[in-house]
């Protein structure tokens, strides 16, 4: 079932991306990189929000599958950071040429890749009883989340080098962005519920031997 | 041999803890400890390095949170009504909890400051006494020796006379003399209504401090009686395997 | 209040003692401003040399404050001293505060020196603003120092502890430090009091709202620090 959500979510965003429109003033690869670039960002925010979520229920509960959900959150979201920062660089540089400038949006896009970053850091790094890590990671979580909406808030409301070119003016075009935030939205809930899954499995087996394979720091 | 646990009525306990249960990740330390100690009690607490002695103690002040159970001081539960609880509470650990850049003075001025207190300097000035530093009281505690580290902690922890005082090995460090003292310290605490959580190796001092023991083996208490229903030589001899056979 | 007192005091005679902190921060402060005005020569006649002058500032206070909130629970680590804390009938926001206040006192402290060495070797001139310049050093400073304070306790028992604690600090701290370099690029005249357009600061657009947001950062952080603290020590 999951794998076969998971390869609907590949379809459906290479479709996307290969079938969008190729009129207007944008240079015809990269605005066909919009599709996968928008929804992947999309989808970075929503891993974020997954974060927020699980790190809260975890300081409220107390159940490992909490954590172990908001690790899952941050891993999946790191990878659609890096994605989203990637295609974005790439088509600032077809379309503005530059790689990169700190316009709001882009400076909040650099900043969700690190937190994801130093969030799954962290996660490593604190030795001692899981459940103090657990909560110290949580905490950050938290705290990380609180920068975003200041950014990312303002950022929607203010100009920026994101000029509206990218207008959807055909009916066909719409459904195609649609189509593809559908398929990477699928792609980062099945990834997400895939690994924790794993991770929950893992932590029953009591195998986890953290993120890079190491094990367990003795405290 | 649990009788004790049941005895007296609950208000009367200066001390309870109920069916404590920890595990540090998978492995249990702790498994349903039920351990009640009545006003003007003092219990000696047995156990082999690892037995789960000092995590027992350090969930009895607070310091760490139990997977299960509660820890009431006088009716007041150290989670829910932490202020009230810990201000009942003084504890002799591993750590002397001196900061090595203050004085002896200055570390028992800051504690005091942190309890508030009343008639601070009267009150410092006796437990210097009590504890035979001071002499030493313009002294940093970086250059005391583990003895008097060891005396300084004791003064910190009695400085707002708590009903109830937990010590982890207090005797380490300690030569025969200043061991000799500190059990007198403990006898005058306990004879004025306090109560004394205490653990040790050394069966010979921890009898001679308490009037009752108890021994943690497996993360369970396998013994808790009064000192006189046991036969005293034999449990000096090897408590582990007394408590074992006493079953 | 009466812990928090207690801490306070008893951290200052801790570091009059011990003199650890401060002096290092000093030169470590010099240090960046020497390195960045060594970088900066090739425009030492003109207007971007004061641009550089804001970034050796920020640059200096968030490494600065970092060694300083990294030593705050390090002088607890020695003879279990954190437990003393803990077993004090305190509340454990209390703890947290104290610790901040220690914290933005030091850093207030560093700022009163380094500042005078920025703002000559950058040329750096607020044309008498020096209130509005207090203000946004003081916001930049508790924001700086609350996020340090949070996690510094956090990474004590890690092997890494200082550079953890730095890239945890540095990424939450990321968004403030565009109102944060705003606020001080328009002080010194780099930029005009109001800035329109597509730009990283029309994000924070008039000095005013830069105030705002740096003042939003600091109730956000200390709140959620105040809150939060009692969890990142808990065992």
């Amino acid at each position: 079932m999951r794998r076969l959500l998971f390869v609907l979510g590949c379809v459906l965003v290479l479709a996307s991306a290969g079938i969008g429109g190729t009129e207007g003033q944008i240079v015809p690869v990269a605005r066909n990189l919009l599709y996968v670039h928008v929804p992947t960002a999309i989808s970075a925010l929503l891993c974020f929000i997954v974060l927020l979520m699980a790190s809260i229920g975890y300081l409220a509960t107390g159940r490992p599958a909490w954590d172990q959900t908001a690790r899952a959150a941050a891993e999946v979201g790191f990878v659609f950071a890096i994605l989203l920062n990637a295609t974005g660089m790439l088509f600032a540089r077809a379309e503005w040429n530059v790689w990169w400038t700190p316009s709001p949006r882009l400076v909040t896009s650099a900043l969700l890749w690190f937190l994801y970053a130093v969030y799954l850091i962290l996660r490593v790094s604190l030795p001692g009883v899981p459940h103090r890590t657990a909560r110290i990671c949580a905490v950050f979580g938290i705290l990380a989340f609180l920068d975003v909406p200041l950014v990312f808030v303002s950022a929607r409301f203010l100009p920026d080098i994101h000029r509206p070119s990218f207008s959807l003016a055909s009916h066909w075009q719409t459904a195609t962005l649609l189509l593809a935030m559908l398929g990477t939205a699928l792609l980062a809930g099945v990834w997400m519920w895939w690994r924790t899954s794993l991770l929950c499995a893992r932590l029953a087996r009591g195998v986890d031997r953290g993120a890079l394979g190491v094990p367990p720091y003795e405290s | 041999m649990r009788e004790i646990a049941t005895q007296g009525d609950e208000s009367s306990m200066a001390l309870s803890l109920r069916s404590i249960g920890k595990a540090f990740g998978t492995k249990p330390v702790l498994k349903n400890i039920d351990l009640v100690l009545p006003r003007g009690q003092a219990v000696c607490l047995f156990g082999i390095n690892g037995a789960g002695k000092s995590t027992l103690l350090r969930i009895a002040a607070g310091l760490l949170r139990p997977d299960t159970g509660a820890v009431t001081l006088d009716k007041y539960d150290i989670r829910v009504h932490a202020e009230a609880a810990k201000r009942r509470l003084g504890m002799i650990s591993h750590a002397s909890m001196a900061y090595p850049e203050l004085t002896v003075h200055e570390n028992l001025t800051f504690a005091a400051r942190l309890y508030g207190v009343p008639d601070r300097a009267g009150r410092i000035e006796e437990l210097l006494a009590d504890t035979e530093l001071a002499s030493f009281r313009h002294e940093r505690a970086a250059i005391l020796s583990r003895g008097l580290l060891q005396r300084l902690a004791i003064a910190r922890a009695l400085l707002h006379r708590p009903a109830v005082l937990l010590a982890d090995e207090p005797f380490t460090g300690l030569d025969a003399g200043a061991s000799e003292r500190l059990a007198a310290v403990f006898d005058r605490f306990v004879r004025e209504g306090g109560t004394l959580l205490m653990t040790t190796h050394d069966a010979r001092m921890g009898l001679r401090c308490c009037q009752r023991v108890a021994v943690l083996d497996g993360g369970m208490l396998r013994l808790d009686a009064t000192k006189t229903r046991i036969d005293t030589d034999l449990f000096v001899g090897d408590y582990l395997s007394y408590a074992r056979s006493s079953r | 209040m009466r812990g928090l007192w207690a801490i306070l005091v008893k951290d200052m005679a801790v570091e009059l003692r011990a003199r650890q902190v401060l002096p290092t921060m000093v030169v470590l402060g010099m240090l960046i401003v020497f390195i960045l005005r060594l970088a900066a020569e090739p425009i030492a006649t003109g207007a971007g040399l004061r641009v550089f002058g804001v970034a050796a500032l920020w640059i200096a206070f968030l490494f600065s404050g970092l060694l300083a909130q990294e030593r705050s629970f390090a002088v607890e680590q020695q003879n279990g001293c954190m437990d003393g804390l803990l077993l004090a009938p305190l509340d454990r926001g209390t703890i947290y505060l104290a610790k901040l206040l220690g914290n933005v006192i030091v850093l207030t402290i560093f700022e009163a020196v380094v500042v005078p060495i920025v703002s000559v070797s950058f040329h750096l001139e607020v044309a008498g603003r020096w209130p509005a310049l207090a203000l946004v050093l003081l916001l930049g400073n508790a924001a700086i120092s609350s996020v340090g304070t949070l996690f510094s306790a956090a990474v004590q028992l890690t092997r890494t502890r200082g550079s953890l604690l730095s890239i945890v600090v540095l990424a939450i701290l990321m968004p403030m430090m565009i109102p944060a370099c705003f606020a001080l690029l328009v002080l010194c005249g780099a930029l005009p009091e109001e800035v329109v357009g597509a730009s990283t600061f029309a994000f924070v657009g008039s000095f005013r709202t830069a105030v705002g947001y740096l003042l939003a950062f600091d109730a956000v952080f200390v709140v959620a620090g105040w809150l939060l603290f009692g969890l990142i020590i808990d065992d």
